[in-house]
């Protein structure tokens, strides 16, 4: 699915040489950050950074180093209807790489992991009420948590992908 | 039984070899020259085959295998197929154990244990430590077999109480266990098989592996009804024979399934409730469990737990198209700090009774809220702040007040 979107973006954007291909990407791509949400509203210019991680967790930051995690468009329509989001407990420190939560959808139980180190503010509580809200928006009203960062500067660490490179990485997969 | 025998056989086979990548050649002849045969008008050909299974290129073993290294290949060999059909499995030491899942590669490994706590673990214990290369395919694909004694088991965000008869399997002798996979509730013993198929995370298909179940049970008995239930179970009769449950963690899956092959499923009933109670009412994020009528394979003439996983491991072997070695495991020998550590963590009250997720629970005209296994709100108000699994005994003693709802 991911990969005829791609193709076809590319094929169109061939078409049209006046948009290059990569704005055209970030456009179409339905694993981008939706912007009429909390993890884009929350300060006024929108993140200062949006990163992938290969276990498809997105993290977006804003310039005062409160960041936003939820999965993926892809994670979500992979692993089907959620029915029950775990969430971290406010306050809990984290290392990047720990357990942040974990997503029960048709009885598959997926942990979700803390991108980067830093401190869980809360849990997105809708989601206990509303899990689907996974499946109908992962890329915006289901984020998972939302944490202060130790260090906004880990966001341009290696570990994390572009949405681009994120992109790239689900065609070599699949 | 006979079917059985020689798939263990073929099995011990394959550990051996890929353990030591041995030759079956002997360092010495392998067979005794007669006088007739010293005939000097044969002694070129004799010498022939004399040097050809005792040349100076066959080597010793790679791998010693304790207590056996005295011993010429070839008779180490027919000692392991003796061991064999005197049918005692050798087990991986918890450091064989580590070296064989850390390494890159696919094995099966069978369990001789039926406690579910330890097999949980082992089977934790194979899904963290298996190897996912950071580029390139991913070659590492694992299928467990274990049994578990008499148990009842939750899936990981479901509520106990909620789900099972918590008195009765106690009283009946079904041990409480909760997994770190999703799903619902299901009840083992003896006669109840459990696979359990460990992938990558980019491969995992939730249908993938009950559908090749499907074909190797059909290849082995054409005639049977079997089929895939619309959730992917596997139906005998249209009637549920085993149930799945999934995790999906670290850029590994692991698909995990029952197998009813010669459950005592008469005793079964009474352990899991059903959806509603009169009287009491549940609310709160947690997993139903979907109830189906089940029935056990041995309805289509499959005995044993042994020929389910004897037919699987052929038919792995086949789907993978490689003869790969078959482990066993033994609770008081495979076992090591990581395996103890995770079944005293499962074990645990914190783990059974508070990880679920939080719930409202009414009965009688009250109403009491359960935060990470704490009464954080109650119109009992002796209850708040205390553990729901104490408070659940008080109110069987009748403590606090008479009630003739059971919890």
């Amino acid at each position: 699915m991911i990969r005829t979107c791609a193709q076809s973006t590319l094929r169109a954007s061939s078409r049209l040489s006046a948009i290059s291909p990569r704005l055209f990407l970030r456009a179409q791509s339905s694993n981008a950050l939706t912007k009429t949400q909390p993890p884009f509203t929350f300060s006024k210019s929108g993140p200062s950074s949006v990163k992938y991680t290969s276990q498809h967790e997105w993290i977006a930051a804003h310039q005062d180093g409160t960041a936003f995690v939820g999965i993926t468009k892809y994670a979500a329509d992979a692993l089907g209807d959620a029915t029950y989001i775990e969430l971290p407990e406010a306050d809990s420190e984290l290392e990047a790489g720990d357990s942040l939560g974990s997503v029960e959808s048709v009885k598959s139980a997926s942990e979700v992991y803390q991108p980067l180190a830093g401190t869980v503010l809360e849990g997105n509580e809708s989601l206990n009420d509303t899990p689907q809200l996974i499946n109908e928006d992962p890329m915006g009203e289901g984020w998972i948590a939302k944490v202060r960062l130790n260090d906004l500067a880990d966001m341009n660490g290696e570990e994390l992908m572009s949405l681009e490179q994120y992109e790239e990485s689900l065609k070599e997969d699949h | 039984m006979l079917g059985a025998i020689h798939t263990k056989a073929l099995s011990r086979g394959a550990y051996f070899k890929s353990r030591c990548f041995r030759r079956y050649v002997s360092t010495q002849t392998p067979l005794e020259l007669d006088s007739t045969a010293r005939d000097e008008n044969y002694a070129d050909l004799n010498y022939m085959y004399t040097d050809m299974f005792a040349g100076s290129d066959v080597k010793s073993p790679v791998v010693g295998t304790g207590g056996k290294e005295g011993l010429s290949e070839i008779d180490q060999l027919n000692a392991e197929i003796s061991e064999t059909y005197d049918f005692t499995a050798q087990p991986l030491s918890g450091h064989e154990l580590e070296q064989v899942v850390r390494s890159a590669g696919r094995f099966i490994l069978k369990s001789l244990s039926n406690n579910p706590y330890y097999n949980l673990a082992l089977e934790d214990y194979v899904f963290l430590n298996t190897p996912v290369p950071k580029e390139g395919l991913f070659s590492s694909e694992r299928l467990l077999f274990y049994v578990n004694d008499r148990c009842v088991v939750i899936g990981k965000n479901q509520n106990p109480w909620r789900e099972l008869f918590l008195d009765e399997c106690s009283k009946k002798g079904y041990e409480f266990v909760r997994r770190k996979s999703g799903g619902g509730a299901v009840v083992h013993d003896l006669g109840n098989v459990n696979y359990s198929y460990l992938t990558s995370r980019d491969l995992f298909r939730r249908e993938y592996f009950n559908k090749q179940i499907m074909n190797w049970l059909v290849h082995a008995f054409p005639s049977a009804s079997i089929g895939l239930s619309p959730r992917g179970d596997i139906n005998l009769d249209n009637k549920k024979v085993s149930g799945s449950a999934f995790k999906v963690a670290k850029g590994k899956s692991y698909h995990h399934g029952t197998m009813l092959v010669n459950a005592d499923l008469a005793s079964f009933s009474g352990l899991l409730k059903p959806d509603f109670l009169k009287g009491i009412e549940w609310s709160g994020g947690s997993v139903e469990s979907v109830r189906s009528r089940v029935t056990n394979l041995s309805q289509m003439g499959i005995g044993n737990t042994d020929t389910f996983v004897d037919i699987c491991t052929e038919g792995f072997k086949y789907l993978m198209n490689e003869n790969m070695p078959v482990y066993w495991a033994d609770e008081s020998y495979t076992r090591n700090a990581q395996i103890c550590e995770t079944i005293s963590h499962l074990k645990s009250d914190e783990w059974l009774y508070d990880s679920g997720p939080n719930f409202t629970v009414s009965f009688n005209g009250h109403t009491i809220n359960v935060e990470k296994g704490i009464i954080k709100d109650s119109t009992i108000s002796e209850g708040i702040g205390s553990h729901f699994r104490d408070f659940v005994s008080l109110l069987r003693k009748n403590k606090h007040f008479k009630t003739d709802i059971e919890i």
